[in-house]
């Protein structure tokens, strides 16, 4: 398990998504990657709208999602909205949650995944996801991982400098906004940069993201964050 | 091409033996008496001179089968069926060592064209007592003990081949290392990665990740650069001290080229003198 940092793609005007991905993929095959397969993480929100009990009507939502790379897991995270408490079971989980799905008044959001064609080029792992939502194409994630390395401080650079070449952005310096997040470290409060890198964090980035795109109202267009400046037009 | 050709000739031989020997029933069943004698001795001439051929034809045959196994390929004819398997499994072993003959043949023409000459055995055939010396065992860890205590590396001695010891060493949170010793002297490196086990079955298998197999045969290269015979503890030194060079692999750049990624690996080898980090192929070239 290495180090995985999502990027979102910020598209050349005019250009679909098919067209764009088949552009990528061709960048990648000139670079020296091979197609290894591919690959589908997948989303699924339940919301439950508190009426039942006495706390003020906060909403309460379930992130049930599951990652190709770990077949025999369910990933899920419930929103508290203060917090997001993760997680990890086993494919059973899914079942457990038709169950409970009687519990909750749900209202369910539509499901999202991202899917595409997975490349290893030396010891990273780069696989191109379309996000769809509900069928609806709403743009690229391009998901990279570097499978050697566990801490995302010892890569951060070497990443950079592989995402830089590869997209033709340049990307700042600075961390990406998820590794500066606080965590528990052996007990001990500190940054996310610093800890072991593990499965439930790729899944709290493509949540982050899959957020953002059920956000977003126009589907394709500028509005995909991203960090980096485009070089080429 | 050949085998078919004896065949060939020895088939003809039979067959002309046969007529030959067809022919003297004939006679004897229909001659003339006068000449019966005569005759006969000439045909008896004939089969003798065809037997000759076909036994010097049987002859060139080499012996049965393609090993020649003395008594033992009599195995092969044993009735009782327990018995049978061993045949097979005798040529099968055969076949072993004969490989094993000629791969350590090739093995000691290369070695013996080699200028690394790893042996502690001195042109007197003497062993320098340093090597194999009785006390190498608490040597060996309280030269680790001073070593990962400077560089701050975690360690540990483990010894499953009687007293020949295996230190598996933490790598910053980089890689782990097995370092096989004998007595002193490091014989061989194992490099995997953080994620991967490095029990006693793993040690000589190679890494699933690029990068460490490449950080193994540099550190290979490195050993045999640190190894001495005189002062086999130095080495030691030396090696702990490179292999703790390793732990910002991922964070070092190029020296002559000043970037992280060549052929998406980082900078792996490690100047032997100043342990500055390059690329192999920015070294090489």
């Amino acid at each position: 398990m290495g180090v995985t940092i999502l990027q979102p793609y910020l598209f050349q005007e005019g250009k679909g998504g098919i067209t764009a991905i088949e552009y990528l993929t061709k960048r990648l095959i000139s670079m020296g990657a091979k197609q290894a397969g591919s690959f589908i993480v997948d989303c699924e929100t339940i919301v439950s709208l508190s009426s039942s009990m006495p706390q003020p009507p906060s909403n309460k939502a379930v992130h049930i999602l599951h990652n190709s790379e770990f077949p025999a897991s369910t990933f899920s995270i419930l929103d508290t909205g203060a917090k997001h408490i993760p997680l990890v079971a086993d494919n059973l989980f899914d079942l457990l949650m038709i169950k409970i799905g009687n519990v909750y008044t749900q209202k369910k959001q539509p499901s999202i995944e991202s899917k595409g064609p997975r490349f290893e080029y030396g010891d990273f792992l780069i696989k191109l996801g379309s996000v769809t939502m509900n069928g609806n194409f709403k743009g690229i994630l391009i998901e990279f991982e570097y499978r050697p390395c566990i801490v995302f401080l010892n890569c951060w650079e070497l990443m950079r400098e592989l995402i830089q070449g590869f997209l033709g952005i340049s990307i700042s310096s600075t961390y990406p906004q998820f590794f500066q997040q606080q965590t528990l470290i052996s007990g001990h409060q500190s940054l996310k940069q610093n800890d072991s890198f593990q499965a439930i964090d790729t899944i709290n980035q493509y949540l982050e993201h899959f957020i953002n795109y059920r956000k977003q109202t126009t589907s394709i267009g500028g509005s995909t964050q991203i960090t980096g400046l485009p070089l080429r037009s | 091409m050949l085998k078919t050709d004896k065949i060939n000739t020895s088939l003809t031989a039979i067959r002309s033996l046969r007529s030959s020997v067809s022919q003297v029933f004939e006679k004897l069943s229909c001659g003339d008496e006068a000449t019966l004698q005569q005759q006969l001795q000439d045909h008896f001439n004939t089969i003798t001179t065809n037997l000759r051929e076909l036994e010097s034809a049987v002859n060139t045959f080499s012996a049965t089968g393609p090993f020649n196994l003395g008594n033992t390929s009599f195995l092969a004819q044993e009735t009782s069926q327990e018995r049978q398997i061993l045949y097979s499994q005798l040529v099968n072993s055969y076949k072993w060592i004969d490989k094993i003959h000629d791969h350590s043949y090739l093995a000691h023409n290369v070695l013996t064209s080699n200028n690394l000459k790893r042996s502690c055995i001195s042109k007197r055939g003497r062993i320098p007592p340093t090597i194999s010396n009785a006390n190498s065992i608490q040597h060996l860890e309280s030269i680790l003990k001073e070593c990962t205590a400077q560089h701050n590396i975690i360690c540990k001695v483990t010894r499953p081949f009687g007293s020949n010891g295996v230190i598996i060493l933490n790598i910053g949170r980089v890689f782990k290392a097995a370092i096989i010793c004998k007595g002193l002297v490091m014989e061989w490196v194992t490099i995997k990665g953080w994620d991967e086990s490095l029990e006693l079955e793993d040690l000589w298998t190679e890494s699933r990740y690029q990068v460490f197999q490449k950080v193994q045969d540099h550190c290979h290269v490195a050993m045999l650069h640190f190894f001495s015979t005189t002062l086999p503890h130095v080495a030691v030194k030396c090696y702990m001290t490179y292999l703790h060079n390793y732990n910002k692999l991922f964070t070092d750049v190029c020296k002559k080229c000043g970037k992280h990624l060549s052929k998406g690996l980082p900078p792996t080898w490690r100047d032997l003198r100043n342990l500055e980090p390059y690329h192999e192929e920015c070294w090489n070239g």
